[in-house]
């Protein structure tokens, strides 16, 4: 290394001090950050491998990609996992289109200051009261009620039990984003004879895009990795979700390696690629509800 | 509630002439999201209440509901499996939340002073949050399996044979085994609410300190970490209630074995509700009624006992 004027003697030494600290700290890190990790790698390795290779050597590297797993898994009419994909992309499409209608205008009548009225702010701590609690509390009533209605093993059961689950945090999360929009807008609107549904709907709606994006993804990842629920308000095995399935799929399949981490990896695929594109937005929404609570 | 809210009206429109308040609009807004919360979370919650004062079973293809008083409550102080199954869940709940914090709030310490590659620590870190329970649960079965699991194969690697135990079939290891996963799938939440509460405190705060010639470290501990407690109180309450929550994980990891060692009060509701042809819905109702109090106990005493703490 270059000698360097250095004014102070120990100038030099805590320099180098320090980077060396950072060196260990960013090796430490990264050992750690590859155990995290580790798990996600060890799958997708896995899952275009053959079983035959994993038995042989679990922690081996493939030596020809095999794509084929995941084309046995979707195609093989024993299998068919498609199905259950489909079953979840209905569920969870459904619930958080419900949930949407509910929460947006929710979130508008208790975030703006037009709509106050005395019992508004009980009533809103009554509905966040719900974010405290286990769902063991509720999910024995709402089967019974389930079956008393006849939806059992339908697709209604999870759509209206989880926007039931998801609406607390998306109705606050609508609640603050409309309460910190400027009023000048709404104003002006309502003197050109704007009505309080269109005002929601052609000028406030839309100036909230950015939570209602945030409420979609924290719903679609709850929603599509869901279980408790899904396992019990369902028990058709045509009619399960992809958690269900791939938990049952596993049990069934358990030594077919291969084929079991392909069906994993399938199943996070939405939830990741969602994640890999926006993990800022991600990260954010996650933190939204919390911090601010 | 309409005609009370008519009367009321009424009065206002009496008292100020100037502002009306939009009932019809509060109407549309509000009612259709507390009514459909109302249908389909309090009045459930207030059904697991009932339902723990009754055997609710079928009878002839038709739930029947018959009064039993307490005796559910008090059944449930000589159910063995209960009670381990509550001291796993505290366990669960107090051991996981110290580990969490601890290692979160270090780490969101060292990303905070923006330490190299912080950025892709952040989204690396929050990863397994995405992942479902199932996938978490049937990964880390295989991970801690005996004879090729990742962690055995490392301990028999460097020679520590002997610690290469069957983790998921012995009485002690599996419930720290569970709290170790639930850990890997949701530290990450943690510091990255924690990394936000520490961006939301002013920076002069942080560089008043180092022109009067404080070091990073005395820094962090005296100035950040104060500032950071309301955050830190949140974090600790979600995470808590989260552990106390906690079920997909345990269920495909251990499903509550061997001989309920991992048993957790959701797993043993679901258990007693669903799993087992135990045909009572009334019994469980009473374990999730009495965990309900468990749980606000336990978040208010937390709430207390840390602001008792803060306002000196």
């Amino acid at each position: 290394m270059a000698h360097s004027i250095s004014i102070q003697p120990t100038g030099k030494a805590n320099l180098v001090g320090r980077r060396l600290s950072v060196g260990l700290l960013t090796t430490g890190l990264m050992v750690f950050t590859l155990l995290v990790l580790i798990p996600f790698i060890w799958m997708l390795v896995m899952s275009v491998r053959t079983t035959g290779e994993i038995l042989n050597d679990p922690y081996g590297l493939p030596s020809i990609i095999h794509w084929d797993n995941y084309a046995r898994l979707l195609l093989d009419p024993k299998i068919a996992f498609y199905k259950y994909f489909v079953n979840s992309a209905i569920v969870t499409v459904g619930a958080l289109v419900l949930t949407l209608i509910l929460s947006t205008l929710g979130g508008y009548g208790f975030g703006r200051r037009r709509y106050d009225f005395k019992l508004r702010g009980p009533l809103f701590a009554l509905l966040l009261f719900a974010l405290m609690l286990p769902p063991q509390i509720m999910y024995i009533p709402q089967f019974t009620m389930i079956a008393e209605y006849g939806l059992l093993n339908t697709y209604w059961a999870l759509i209206l039990l989880y926007a039931a689950t998801g609406l607390p945090v998306s109705t606050y999360l609508m609640a603050t984003y409309f309460s910190q929009l400027p009023t000048e807008m709404e104003e002006a609107a309502r003197i050109d004879g704007c009505g309080d549904l269109r005002m929601f709907w052609q000028v406030m709606l839309p100036l909230a895009r950015p939570a209602v994006a945030t409420v979609v993804l924290i719903n679609f990842m709850n929603f599509w990795n869901e279980l408790l629920l899904a396992m019990t308000m369902v028990t058709k095995p045509e009619m399960r979700t992809i958690q269900v399935a791939m938990m049952n799929f596993v049990g069934e399949h358990g030594s077919d390696y291969a084929i079991a981490a392909a069906s994993l990896v399938t199943s996070m695929l939405p939830v990741l690629i969602l994640y890999l594109v926006l993990s800022d937005k991600f990260i954010e929404g996650m933190t939204a509800g919390a911090v601010k609570g | 509630m309409t005609t009370t809210a008519r009367t009321r009206t009424r009065a206002r429109q009496h008292a100020r002439v100037t502002r009306r308040a939009p009932w019809s609009a509060i109407a549309l807004f509000i009612a259709p999201v507390m009514l459909y919360y109302a249908l389909f979370v309090l009045y459930p919650i207030v059904a697991t209440f009932y339902y723990s004062f009754h055997t609710i079973e079928p009878i002839s293809g038709k739930l029947t509901a018959t009064f039993v008083g307490l005796q559910n409550f008090f059944a449930l102080f000589e159910d063995d499996i209960f009670i381990r199954s509550v001291q796993n869940t505290i366990i669960w709940a107090t051991a996981g939340p110290i580990i969490e914090m601890a290692t979160a709030t270090t780490l969101a310490f060292i990303v905070y002073f923006k330490t190299p590659f912080h950025r892709f620590y952040r989204v690396a870190w929050f990863a397994p949050m995405l992942v479902s329970g199932v996938i978490v649960g049937l990964v880390f079965k295989l991970i801690f399996n005996f004879d090729w699991g990742l962690v055995n194969v490392a301990l028999r690697a460097i020679g520590l044979n002997d610690l290469a135990l069957n983790w998921l079939g012995r009485r002690d290891t599996p419930l720290w085994v569970v709290i170790f996963v639930h850990y890997w799938a949701t530290f990450g939440y943690s510091f990255v609410l924690l990394v936000a509460g520490l961006s939301a405190i002013p920076e002069e705060l942080i560089e008043a300190a180092r022109i009067d010639g404080a070091s990073t470290i005395q820094a962090s501990l005296k100035i950040l970490l104060p500032m950071l407690m309301p955050t830190f109180i949140t974090v600790l309450i979600l995470s808590f209630m989260g552990k106390m929550r906690a079920f997909h994980v345990v269920w495909v990891l251990t499903g509550g074995g061997p001989m309920h060692f991992s048993e957790t009060v959701a797993t043993y509701v679901q258990k007693r509700a669903f799993s087992w042809s135990t045909l009572d819905l009334g019994y469980p109702s009473a374990m999730a009624v009495v965990w309900f109090g468990v749980v606000i106990v336990g978040v208010a005493l937390i709430n207390r006992w840390l602001k008792s703490r803060i306002d000196y």
